[in-house]
């Protein structure tokens, strides 16, 4: 069969595409039909992003976010392993404490936001309190899951050779277990991300929550989207970071 | 995750459910912990018996469940329909899929300030963020499937003289049923979470709102109350939506 | 040998992935011509990755040949053909959502039978090959054997003269196919189709077949044809005999440095040759 010509254009470059041709209907449409008050053109919201940056109480609240969602993510990750490895190690705490911590993944948590703003406040404890509560989990689910896998044999094979306790966990559990690691920590961090900003969102009266609700209230588009832009972005590189890093340390792991 | 569950365990759960109880109860004595902060364990269960046996919840939870069926309803029928138009052609699914995951890792709940901006505080921008959010399991999902349908099906089903529509209806829908399933799953549950949120951070109506307004008020132990309710309404829907889902994989495999 | 009337004709078919000069090239098959008589099993065998199953599927009109072409019955084969053809695979193609007797329905309405006719030919096919207590069962409360029995049941339901079978029993544990082998020399008795039937198995070509065409390793030609005179349905004392047992050891014999050969090509042996 003669071979059929491949596709005009590359996937990745068609992608690109499609994400202009969108942004260009949403330029044209906003601009020619939408009410100012509602919708605006990405141009406008680029412009809005110098204002934005120029006021420091708005730079300063996303610094605040971003330092929120580092610390929820760093204690998630911390004591979500050592309890990930406490429970997993052992099968007897792992059959009886796992479905209990399961059962509280399953809640939905954001009932009990409130709760978290009324003991610890409106600062940034209550969004990383409310992050942790959020990342904690994955990370101990998937360290528990990484334990899990070891396979016997290599454990025996190690001990077969002379190896001590201590030798076998430093030697084969923990570097087994590095992959799962970095899984639970992409996982933590998109958890994360999401309870910070769902508790940012929510306390409308300090940090991004209040600008949020200021720029909506004011039915100012260009300055929401832009704000909302910057967030965004900033998810988007944290969670890319995580990935790459997850990447970059599975690599031994077979398919 | 499967593990044997024997007495010992159970023993041990129940022992961990009565200490926290115990715990509970001690700690909200007179002279403990600030009861507008935790309230003691009567109140809060008597005002949970309360919302189950009177009507007092159901407009709230009315304004919830209609959010909720409205957002999932649209985007399963989007989302089931945008990934069948994109399955049809292996080029747009290299083009569409990773865009569409990729967009999926935006923290969704960003838009919902945006929604708030259009929608206002009404139902609207509660279902507006729950569609969007519902929308990615499903639309994923049913690409997932209808792509990853098993060569050798589609090859025996041709050698044996099937035409694109035979082929469409008789093995690819049915092949792709479980795992489009599960997106429908997922949209399900994610909807449902989603909009509790949007309800919490602003809304006029709806379960969120009422635990805000209590909260608000200082009413803690009708706010505890109405935290069970939410929370035991969202292991109901876990439990019927994977029910459902286990049947359906069931009777197709 | 009943019939010498020819049915299947390949001539001079070669199959090449890749373009020329392409380093990766690899050429499955390279002139490779054979015809197959009405009524007859012929089976096809060789070394790993010589070509058999492309030249199955070639002949069956699910590939198309980068050179030479294939008739059946005086007609050129350019894709595939559901009245003419039936084909049963090594892996399991039963559709896993539908009952055995549905399953064997729906090759029949992709094939354009009547719905009314059905019924009635899948329950035929389906006690043809010993699965009538087990109509309504899925594929999945089935043992290998019984689902491989229901793919055959499913080609019968075509009744197709010609069946094209790529090393149906291949995954199945060596009691077991010993005896579907014998119950598909009772049913080629019965039904005088014609057959086609790829295999790994030395025993198993020589038992099951009317001639067994060995082909060489990469790139595929047919090296040579061996007759197996003996009659239909073969009986179980056929393949302790000593006529089974000569004919065995030269397929051995003529297969061996081919298979040496793809191993070497493989590079996973060091002795040449």
């Amino acid at each position: 069969m003669n071979g059929r010509r491949g596709p005009l254009v590359s996937p990745g470059v068609a992608r690109i595409f499609a994400i202009i041709l969108l942004f260009v209907i949403w330029e044209v449409g906003a601009r020619f039909y939408a009410d100012p008050l509602f919708l605006c053109p990405p141009s406008q919201a680029v412009v809005a992003l110098k204002h934005i940056f120029a006021d420091p109480k708005i730079v300063n609240a996303i610094r605040v976010t971003i330092y929120e969602v580092v610390t929820a993510f760093l204690l998630s990750v911390s004591v979500g392993m050592v309890i990930g490895l406490a429970v997993g190690l052992q099968g007897f705490t792992k059959s009886t404490i796992l479905p209990i911590i399961l059962l509280l993944y399953a809640t939905p948590q954001a009932t009990i936001l409130p709760l978290f703003v009324l003991s610890f406040g409106i600062g940034p404890a209550a969004k990383i309190a409310f992050g942790v509560s959020h990342g904690i989990f994955p990370v101990i689910v998937t360290t528990v899951a990484g334990v899990q896998n070891l396979r016997p044999h290599l454990l025996t094979a190690a001990r077969s050779m002379g190896a001590s306790r201590v030798q076998v966990f430093t030697s084969i559990v923990f570097p087994h277990m590095i992959p799962s690691f970095f899984t639970g920590m992409r996982l933590g961090m998109t958890a994360v991300l999401l309870g910070v900003l769902l508790a940012e969102l929510y306390v409308s009266t300090a940090g991004i929550g209040f600008y949020t609700r200021l720029f909506a209230e004011s039915f100012a588009p260009p300055d929401l989207f832009a704000l909302i832009a910057v967030l965004a972005a900033i998810a988007v590189t944290l969670n890319e970071l995580c990935r790459t890093m997850e990447r970059r340390f599975s690599r031994w792991h077979a398919a | 995750m499967k593990f044997k569950m024997r007495w010992p365990q159970r023993l041990i759960q129940l022992g961990v459910l009565i200490a926290v109880l115990g715990l509970w109860y001690w700690a909200t004595l007179p002279g403990g912990i600030n009861q507008l902060l935790l309230p003691p364990p009567a109140p809060v269960f008597r005002n949970f018996w309360n919302l189950l046996t009177t009507s007092s919840i159901w407009p709230d939870l009315a304004v919830t469940v209609r959010e909720w069926v409205t957002a999932f309803f649209i985007a399963a029928v989007g989302g089931c329909t945008l990934g069948y138009v994109i399955s049809r052609s292996a080029y747009a699914v290299r083009v569409f899929d990773p865009l569409l995951a990729g967009i999926y890792s935006i923290p969704a709940i960003l838009l919902f300030p945006l929604y708030l901006l259009f929608f206002g505080l009404g139902p609207g921008s509660k279902i507006a963020i729950g569609t969007t959010i519902a929308f990615f399991p499903v639309v994923l999902n049913t690409i997932a499937g209808l792509s990853y349908v098993d060569k050798a099906y589609i090859t025996a089903a041709r050698s044996m003289g099937a035409n694109d529509a035979q082929l469409f209806w008789s093995v690819m829908l049915p092949a792709a049923f479980p795992v489009v399933l599960t997106g429908l799953r997922l949209g399900c549950i994610v909807a449902f979470l989603s909009i509790l949120g949007g309800e919490t951070i602003s809304s006029l109506a709806g379960l969120g709102h009422r635990i805000v307004s209590l909260a608000e008020n200082m009413e803690s132990a009708q706010m505890f109350g109405n935290i069970l309710f939410a929370v035991l309404m969202a292991f109901i829907i876990n439990g019927v939506v994977s029910y459902v889902e286990a049947r359906g994989r069931r009777g197709m495999q | 040998m009943s019939g010498s009337q020819t049915v299947i004709k390949v001539e001079g078919v070669s199959q090449a992935f890749g373009a020329e000069g392409d380093p990766r090239r690899v050429v499955a098959l390279e002139s490779a011509s054979l015809e197959v008589a009405r009524g007859e099993l012929l089976c096809l065998i060789g070394p790993s990755g010589c070509g058999k199953s492309t030249l199955l599927n070639i002949i069956g009109g699910l590939a198309t040949p980068t050179a030479g072409r294939v008739t059946i019955d005086g007609q050129p084969v350019r894709g595939p053909s559901p009245q003419k053809v039936a084909f049963v695979f090594q892996e399991n193609t039963l559709f896993p959502w539908r009952t055995v007797i549905d399953n064997v329905k729906l090759g029949m309405a992709f094939q354009g039978v009547a719905k009314s006719e059905r019924d009635e030919r899948a329950f035929e096919a389906l006690k043809a090959v010993g699965l009538a207590d087990f109509l309504n069962h899925y594929p999945a409360q089935l043992s290998g054997g019984m689902k491989q029995r229901a793919q055959l049941a499913r080609a019968l339901g075509l009744r197709t003269d010609i069946l094209l079978m790529d090393e149906p029993f291949a995954a199945l544990d060596e009691q077991t196919r010993m005896i579907l082998g014998e119950d598909l020399s009772v049913l080629l008795a019965r039904t005088h189709k014609t057959i086609v039937f790829v295999t790994h198995s030395l025993g198993e070509a020589v038992f099951l077949a009317d001639r067994v065409a060995v082909l060489t390793a990469r790139p595929g030609r047919i090296k040579q044809l061996i007759s197996v005179e003996e009659g239909h349905p073969r009986k179980s004392k056929f393949m302790t005999s000593a006529k089974l047992g000569t004919l065995r050891n030269e397929l051995y014999e003529l297969l061996h440095t081919e298979i040496r050969k793809t191993m070497t090509q493989r590079g996973e042996t060091s002795e040449g040759e």
